[in-house]
């Protein structure tokens, strides 16, 4: 994963494009343009930490359908509407599907930059999240099925003899499982491995 | 006098001038009448002879001739004796007629009965020719048509017979054998009796007459009688079909007889009508009278009265419309008889249909407002885009450069690049204005006298709808041939639509007043067109002249359009177009148009 985040402005009018990338420029983030959301969803990187600024009116897919289209892609990617005619009806679509915010042109700067700036946090977070589980994955697929057996009944609250007693082998046996998995999880303590477990079935689950 | 077939008497033998014979003086011995010796009237026979007419003309008319006939066969003592008459149809006597006929024959030659001869074929047409009584012995020896005939006439005795005055026949007696000779007693009582036959005939022929007229009159008469009875069954069934209402009535305003039909139609008792309680002339609501008036004057004169529309009163006292048409009936001309239909369906009909058109032109000026609003809206829609771009764009370099500014970390290159570009979005930002100036006068002009006045009406009834479903009450203070001014009249009715409109809207949350609308056209002091629109709607405040600025409004979904627009098209007529505040409520937007030189309406 690359660290340097990535705003991409999709807009149709290049001067608004351009003003854009200089404006959001100002405050050291890297910017990228599209003047459409098809060459957007060519252009776009989903393993940059990035978020969009989108124009809702676009010549060809309107920014609402790239939403849509992206969603659909499973790209959860941050999204920053900005619209000259906006209405209630359309904002809340967006804002239902998931968008950050929703601008109406001309904006205050400041309103841009902290959306954009709340979009990139939440991008981050997501990204860092994903990574963790990804972590936790592996590390729970190191496990042996006995260890994963044993971390399983730790987890739902069940002391050593009562696991010994459930699996019929003996107490210290259990003890020793259980330390090589909580090693290999990197838990520190129980309440540790019970917080990683719940977000593995979490993940399952979903 | 002919045994001779009517076969055998051909065309051409009557038509021609029979052979000579022996002549005329040869055969008559009429003078012998005188010298021979007369026997004595035997009145007795005589009288008898006359009660025989008189009876037979009393019990069997067409026997007369016969009976005369025999009475001369009787008295005379002779072997046959009858009548011939000249005639053209073959049976009524006829002096221009073209031959003779016999209707009576008694006697010897009695077979004869309804033969006859040719006029100049026998002694009749000598005896009328000379128009005395002749006496022939053997006349078949001049008329050789009578030759075949039997038996022989040894003598035979031919008097005139006359009818009305003219001799159109004879009547005779022949001997066949000289049993006895005639003398001037025979010729007196054939002359007596032929007259007294010929007056009964005459009478008798018209009493014919008189019956035959009887009984063509009667004839007519049943004729029409029939005729009568079928149309009065065909004047019944309509009357009773009760499809249209039929009232009898005189001119004195009574009503003298109606159907059904009429009786439901003003919601009355036959009874009503039999007692004479209800008056065609109180039954007519007073409007009406001066029409009722009219077709009086024209029954009297034609003595029908076209059809025309009018209203009867109902007992109830509510009005029905009717078609009424009639005539008067020949008599006195103070009867007639009148139709009426009920017109309340059709007005009903009319009613809906001028509902369906109002409505479908307030569905026009609704669709036209409509598509006012929508033009207008996708307009500022277009403009809100079209402006906020640039927009846009200057605001984030203007604010990109602020930030860079505060940061101290500005290259001075890329300040110029930003300013360039803020300087070119802001040219941007107003060639689009300008487009949309461009695009408000796109349409020229079309400027015609016109009476300010008339714009005015239409543009209040156009706004009609809008007006009575916001229950607004519209005070108009037109002053009266006002002159003409020169406008194009739809730029015109847009200002004034749009000074209306936004009047009612202006009104629409008022529930704690009247909603009223005034208009007023007058000349004001420089001798202008001055219209005035005044509502007690919301008002503007103190933002009288913000108004005017485009974009700038007061309404929910206002734009902010219609008031610049509709300045603009006040002064391009030369005009001008301002707002006060309305004391105690509303606005008060006012215009002023030039005069059209040298015009009046």
């Amino acid at each position: 994963m690359n660290g340097a985040p990535v705003v991409f402005v999709i807009d149709d009018d290049p001067s608004v494009r351009s003003s854009l990338k200089f404006l959001i420029g100002t405050v050291g983030l890297h910017v990228e343009t599209f003047d459409s959301a098809e060459t957007a969803l060519q252009g776009l990187s989903p393993d940059t930490p990035s978020c969009l600024v989108l124009d809702v009116r676009l010549r060809g897919l309107s920014g609402l359908d790239l939403q849509h289209e992206l969603a659909a892609r499973n790209c959860q990617v941050p999204i920053v509407f900005i619209t000259g005619h906006g209405d209630i009806p359309m904002s809340v679509r967006a804002m239902k599907a998931g968008a950050v915010e929703f601008l109406t042109k001309p904006f205050r700067d400041q309103d841009l930059l902290d959306a954009v700036r709340v979009a990139l946090e939440q991008d981050r977070t997501r990204r860092e999240q994903e990574k963790e589980i990804t972590e936790l994955q592996q590390r729970f697929e190191s496990l042996t099925a006995r260890e994963r057996e044993v971390i399983s009944m730790v987890a739902a609250g069940k002391l050593n003899k009562q696991i010994a007693d459930q699996l019929g082998t003996a107490e210290n046996t259990i003890k020793v499982h259980r330390s090589r998995a909580m090693d290999k999880m990197h838990a520190q303590s129980v309440a540790d491995l019970v917080r990683m477990i719940e977000k593995l079935k979490g993940l399952s689950n979903a | 006098m002919s045994s001779v077939p009517t076969s055998r008497v051909n065309t051409a033998l009557e038509d021609s001038i029979p052979e000579a014979g022996a002549s005329l003086e040869s055969i008559l011995c009429t003078e012998e009448l005188q010298r021979r010796p007369s026997r004595p009237p035997d009145y007795e026979k005589e009288n008898r002879g006359l009660v025989a007419l008189m009876s037979a003309l009393a019990d069997s008319p067409s026997t007369i001739f016969q009976t005369l006939a025999e009475t001369i066969l009787d008295i005379t003592q002779s072997d046959s004796a009858g009548l011939s008459l000249l005639t053209r149809d073959g049976k009524k006597p006829d002096v221009c007629g073209k031959r003779f006929y016999w209707p009576a024959i008694a006697g010897m030659w009695n077979p004869h009965v309804g033969g006859g001869t040719p006029r100049n074929f026998g002694p009749c047409g000598d005896v009328l020719d000379q128009n005395r009584t002749l006496l022939f012995r053997h006349f078949e020896r001049r008329y050789p048509y009578l030759m075949p005939v039997i038996p022989a006439a040894e003598e035979c005795l031919l008097v005139p017979f006359y009818v009305a005055g003219e001799a159109a026949g004879t009547i005779w007696a022949i001997m066949h054998g000289d049993r006895r000779k005639f003398d001037a007693e025979d010729d007196r009582v054939m002359a007596s009796l032929g007259k007294f036959a010929s007056s009964a005939y005459q009478a008798l022929m018209h009493i014919e007459d008189l019956k035959f007229q009887v009984s063509e009159r009667e004839k007519a008469e049943a004729e029409v009688r029939e005729l009568a009875r079928g149309l009065e069954a065909k004047i019944r069934r309509l009357v009773e079909a009760n499809v249209v209402g039929i009232v009898m009535w005189n001119l004195e305003g009574a009503i003298t007889g109606a159907n059904e039909a009429f009786l439901r139609m003003v919601q009355y008792d036959v009874e009503d009508i039999v007692s004479s309680r209800v008056r065609w002339t109180e039954l007519t609501p007073a409007e009406w009278r001066d029409r009722d008036e009219r077709a009086i004057t024209e029954l009297k004169t034609t003595g029908i009265f076209q059809p025309f529309e009018k209203e009867y009163f109902r007992k109830d006292g509510s009005r029905v419309p009717v078609l009424l048409g009639g005539a008067l009936f020949e008599g006195d001309g103070n009867d007639g008889v009148a139709f009426v239909l009920d017109l309340t369906e059709q007005k009903l009909a009319q009613e809906k249909l001028q509902d369906a058109q109002q409505s479908l032109y307030a569905t026009q000026v609704d669709l036209a407002r409509v598509s006012r609003l929508t033009t207008m809206g996708e307009l500022a829609a277009s403009i809100a885009h079209e402006v906020n771009q640039p927009l846009t764009a200057v605001t984030n370099n203007a604010s990109a450069c602020l930030r860079l500014l505060t940061d101290r970390n500005l290259d001075p290159e890329v300040l110029r690049r930003a300013l360039e570009e803020i300087v070119a979005d802001g040219a941007r930002a107003s060639a689009v204005i300008s487009r949309i100036r461009t695009f408000i006068k796109k349409t020229p002009a079309e400027k015609n006298k016109l009476d300010i006045n008339e714009a005015i009406q239409e543009v209040l009834a156009l706004a009609g709808h809008e007006l009575e479903k916001n229950r607004i009450l519209v005070e108009c203070q037109m002053t009266k041939t006002l002159p003409l001014v020169w406008a194009d009249r739809i730029q015109l009715q847009q200002v004034l639509l749009n000074l209306i409109m936004n009047g009612i809207e202006a009104m629409t949350a008022v529930t704690d007043r009247p909603r009223v609308l005034w208009v007023q056209s007058r000349i004001d002091e420089s001798g202008d067109i001055l219209v005035a629109v005044r509502d007690s709607g919301i008002g503007f405040g103190s933002e009288a002249d913000r108004v005017f600025t485009p974009f700038f409004t007061t309404k929910p979904n206002g734009m902010g359009m219609g008031l610049p627009i509709s300045r603009s098209l006040v002064e391009d007529h030369g005009g001008r177009l301002w707002a006060k505040p309305n004391v105690p409520h509303g606005a008060l937007f006012s215009f002023i148009l030039p005069v059209a030189e040298g015009v009046c309406s």
